[in-house]
């Protein structure tokens, strides 16, 4: 377990946390590759499904932010 | 820098050996001679500080040239004049903020920890020099007691000479103190030393109430004179008489000046130069009733140049001067605009997807981490994958004309480029799509660089497999991607507002005097509505004089129709489309309209307190500017008059502070003192609210005699009637003692209540906040206009405001009105919500909760599926919100739909091959 590295699927916001995710990488701030974004038009968007289905699918953690 | 050529990269800047203060960061942090000036900067372009650059100031270096890979460092770009002949100018060249060095006792260039409000906001920052940690500077403790000082640099006459107010302190003081307990770990004691604290804004008493009473920030009223420095320590010391005339001492990690604004000597220069006439505190001088006229013709102004102010006032001025000057400007309307030749759409439907891919290097900012190469060779095994490569810069105009050619030369029929963001480039990549004739629905973008190259520089290994994980995810969602269309919607060329107030016939001369036909609906039987009753404004002009032309100006354009005496029946239709029933008279007519402004405005509040209605001597504001209006002889016998002020406001079943009643009890204490200079006068109040260069009307009253005097809103004055005389008596709170006085005139500064409509609020589906005012889109930028499409908002309906402000709100409403009408079409998007009716239930859940009005039932009336609900496109924003709530399933957001997020689900946990 000690190399072990949780897989982390994100759900943004267009509007503001992707765009935020965006600003970070223009001031290059470091942060470990450990997610993958799915950009949403709105956290209204989310439905509790996208988030059984990631954990279905094998995420250790899900993101929504917006 | 040749922007056409810079792609942002940011190589540059890696490499450049020459590193200057960062400006936008207060100095606290160190910047390159080439630099973005700040992160989110728009278009994200590199300049060069042409006095830092070690090679234009000695000749040697070069090293961005030789590294820019897109060719885009110019060393031979020159300084040019260009001349641009405009029909007008808008002046807004904002403020500097107060530089508090020149007052040696807040020791400011000493002590690292007494820094200005401006260092706070990016220390607060996450994108600032400590990455949003709150630590002092000394010694990055972090710290435990931060006081704030307002009014450096404002309300002082003898160490800055700056009298006005800068407005926009004592709010952002309360903000960063709260920010900053919400940033401490270990408990943070917040102090705020005050003379008045001024939140006369749109929810920011409320905001203030917070601050003291849930957060626990300190507001201590007295005014520091100076900060003491201790021995061997980097803390500070304070020391303040508190309310009870106590001397107090006491000891902080971090003291905030709150510093003020000023104009630019620069700026005082031109103005000069050009001839714009400032101010006493050398802003832009205008009236009441041309807030956003300089007084040279044809140059407008707005912003804090015209006088200190927040954001959503610099938003409004800002647009309510892009109307002033459009209305000099309009026969001009659409002369430069060029048309765009449409280009045939090929149809995809029933096609095998055949997708291209497209992986950018962006120079080495991608491809100086991830392994290009194989994310190129593993999309091309991808499913549907026909056709995959690398670009240099995918976004350079001779790739995006080679991917138009690939797509028509290879029939791909979709297209993935994985690449910086989509947030910048995917119109740019839509348009190639378009230029191809594919829809432009039909792609995806694969965030490799924002995402992922630039943030992973450590492991490239696992950025390369963070990109082929985002280009499959991409893939899978585009290969189940469907063409989607936009259509156009004709916007009808008339205006309708309703409110023949102030703010309601300003913005109905804007909207009519560029050429639309506009209705201006009023209840009463005259125009003018609250301003009827004022006497004079806070730049002491006449109201009524100004008043009449203004209203005369409205009678005598002929494209204005003004309804009086009618009220709004019946509202059906939205943005574009509007058809509204107008009884005037007993007789209705329907008006066609493709935007509303509403401007239904507010009213004063009739007192329930301080025997009002007991007493003809005891009256509100208004009643008195009616005795000035009239001439009142009685005035004259005053042998001594109290004000008072917050009656009805700042209360706890009316919270929000009335914004213009301290302004308005000085000036009518002037106009008294003006009648009979010998009178007393007593203005009691609980803070005064001067704001911005209002405070001259502070100063003159109290050079005038006028005595000011603050009680508590726990010990109200009292106001007695005993064998025919009035007595007032009051807690004074700085000689903490009860006083009595006579009066024989008291003049109630009344609250100020909104117009409240339940019906029009229903009709044009717009939401109405707790005290009763209508809540704009966005409180910071969205001032003028209400979610819902099409619909504008102005005056006193909005918000309790000063007569200048309602002007400038009312023209700000009709600017933005204008840019739908003068679109004459609206284009629908084509990611929007849809329904499949034969799912839907009726249960009306998205109809109640859409923020933008755009489902609603189909009318029992109509032949198919009646009852069942049904999307506008045209207001529909595309958030999915109805999408994630609808239980039934029966609607779906085009464009993300759930089968695509599944696909990117279920796509990026598949192990790379």
């Amino acid at each position: 377990m000690a190399d072990w590295e949780p897989k982390i699927l994100a759900f943004l916001c267009n509007w503001c946390s992707y765009g935020a995710a965006d600003l970070a990488g223009v001031s290059r701030m470091q942060y470990p590759p450990n997610f993958r974004v799915i950009r949403i038009p709105c956290t209204g968007r989310m439905s509790p499904k996208f988030i059984l289905s990631a954990f279905k699918e094998g995420a250790d953690g899900v993101w929504v932010s917006g | 820098m040749d922007e056409s050529k810079c792609v942002g990269c940011g190589a540059c800047a890696e490499k450049c050996p020459k590193k200057i203060t960062d400006t936008y960061n207060m100095g606290l942090k160190d910047k390159k001679a080439i630099h973005v000036e700040y992160p989110q900067a728009v278009p994200l372009k590199y300049v060069i500080d042409p006095n830092n650059c070690i090679y234009l100031q000695k000749g040697k270096c070069g090293a961005c040239k030789k590294l820019c890979p897109a060719g885009a460092i110019d060393f031979e770009q020159k300084q040019e004049t260009l001349t641009l002949n405009v029909g007008a100018v808008i002046f807004s060249s904002g403020f500097n903020p107060f530089n508090p060095s020149a007052l040696d006792s807040y020791r400011y260039d000493y002590r690292p920890n007494v820094i200005t409000s401006m260092e706070m906001e990016r220390i607060l920052s996450a994108s600032g020099p400590t990455g949003g940690h709150l630590v002092r500077l000394s010694d990055k403790k972090k710290p435990k007691k931060i006081a704030w000082l307002q009014c450096v640099g404002s309300r002082d006459m003898n160490r800055c000479g700056n009298p006005y107010c800068s407005s926009v302190c004592c709010m952002y003081a309360i903000k960063e103190a709260v920010v900053a307990k919400e940033h401490s770990e270990e408990g943070l004691d917040c102090a705020i030393f005050y003379m008045d604290i001024r939140t006369p804004g749109k929810e920011f008493e409320k905001f203030y109430n917070n601050a003291k009473e849930k957060e626990g920030v300190r507001f201590i009223k007295s005014r520091i004179h100076s900060i003491q420095d201790i021995v061997n320590s980097d803390d500070l010391r304070i020391s303040y008489l508190d309310e009870d005339n106590k001397l107090q001492s006491e000891v902080f990690d971090m003291i905030v000046l709150s510093i003020g604004m000023e104009i630019d000597k620069n700026i005082v220069k031109l103005s000069q130069k050009i001839g714009i006439n400032l101010s006493e505190g050398n802003f832009c001088k205008t009236s009441t009733f041309n807030p956003l006229e300089t007084s040279r013709k044809g140059i407008f102004v707005s912003g804090a140049f015209g006088g200190p102010k927040d954001i959503p006032q610099s938003v409004v001025y800002a647009s309510g001067a892009a109307c002033a000057a459009s209305e000099i400007l309009s026969p001009a309307r659409n002369t430069l605009a060029k048309k765009v030749e449409p280009i045939p759409e090929t149809s995809v439907i029933g096609e095998r997807p055949s997708i291209g891919v497209f992986i950018c290097k962006c120079g080495s900012n991608i491809a100086g981490v991830v392994d290009v190469g194989k994310v190129v060779e593993y999309a091309s095994k991808l499913p549907f994958v026909d056709y995959a490569a690398e670009n240099i810069y995918s976004c350079s105009q001779d790739n995006q004309d080679g991917m138009a050619q690939l797509i028509k030369e290879k029939g791909l029929n979709r297209v993935v480029v994985a690449a910086c963001t989509p947030k910048t480039h995917e119109p740019l990549f839509q348009e190639t799509l378009t230029s191809a004739g594919l829809n432009k629905y039909l792609f995806e973008m694969a965030n490799i660089r924002n995402h992922n190259s630039w943030v992973h520089k450590d492991t490239p290994e696992l950025a390369t497999l963070k990109a082929i994980d985002l280009v499959r995810m991409a893939v899978e969602k585009v290969a189940i991607a469907k063409p989607l269309s936009e259509t156009e919607l004709e916007v009808n060329q008339q205006a309708l507002v309703i409110g023949g107030g102030i703010a309601g016939i300003s913005a109905a001369l804007g909207l009519a005097s560029q050429g639309y036909d506009t209705y201006l609906v009023e209840k009463n039987n005259r125009l003018g509505g609250e301003a009827n009753k004022i006497f004079k404004s806070a730049n002491k002009e006449n109201v009524q004089k100004e008043l009449t032309s203004l209203i005369t100006a409205a009678q005598n354009n002929d494209k204005l129709h003004i309804r009086l005496n009618s009220s709004i029946v019946n509202v059906k239709g939205f943005v574009g489309n509007f058809k509204t029933v107008i009884a005037s008279d007993n007789k209705e007519e329907t008006i066609e309209h493709g935007v509303s402004v509403i401007a239904t405005g507010g009213t004063a509040s009739k007192p329930s307190e301080y025997l009002y209605g007991e007493d003809e001597r005891i009256i509100t504001s208004l009643d008195l500017d009616e005795k000035f209006i009239n001439n009142d002889k009685s005035l004259k016998k005053v042998k001594s008059a109290v004000f008072i002020q917050c009656v009805g406001s700042r209360e706890p079943n009316r919270p929000y502070c009335s914004g213009v009643c301290c302004t308005h009890s000085i000036i009518n204490a002037l106009e008294l003192k003006k009648i009979n200079p010998d009178m007393n006068i007593f203005i009691l109040y609980r803070d005064i609210r001067t704001y911005g260069e209002k405070e001259y009307l502070y100063h003159q009253a109290r050079e005038a005699g006028i005595i000011f005097i603050r009680y508590l809103a726990i010990d109200k004055p009292n106001i007695k009637i005993e064998n025919g005389k009035i007595s007032v008596t009051v807690y004074d709170t700085s000689l903490n003692k009860y006083l009595e006085m006579e009066a024989d005139l008291i003049t109630l500064a009344s609250a100020i209540i909104a117009n409240q409509d339940q019906k029009l609020a229903k009709f044009f589906k717009i939401p109405v906040n707790e005290d009763g005012f209508y809540i704009e889109k966005h409180a910071k930028l969205g001032p003028c206009e209400f979610a819902t499409d099409g619909v504008f908002l102005c005056g006193l309906a909005h918000y309790p405001k000063p007569i200048d402000e309602s002007i400038a709100h009312g023209k700000g409403a009709a600017a933005k009105a204008l840019t739908l009408l003068a679109k004459k079409k609206i284009r629908t998007s084509g990611t929007i919500a849809d329904v499949e009716p034969l799912k839907c239930s009726s249960c009306g859940v998205c109809v109640s909760i859409c923020p933008y009005s755009a489902p609603s039932f189909i009318p029992d009336d109509a032949r198919f599926f009646a009852g069942k609900a049904q999307i506008n496109p045209v207001l529909c924003k595309g958030c999915g919100l109805c999408v994630a709530s609808c239980r039934s399933g029966a609607l779906r957001l085009k464009g993300f739909d759930n089968d695509q997020i599944f696909a990117q689900i279920s796509a990026a946990f598949e192990k790379a091959a």
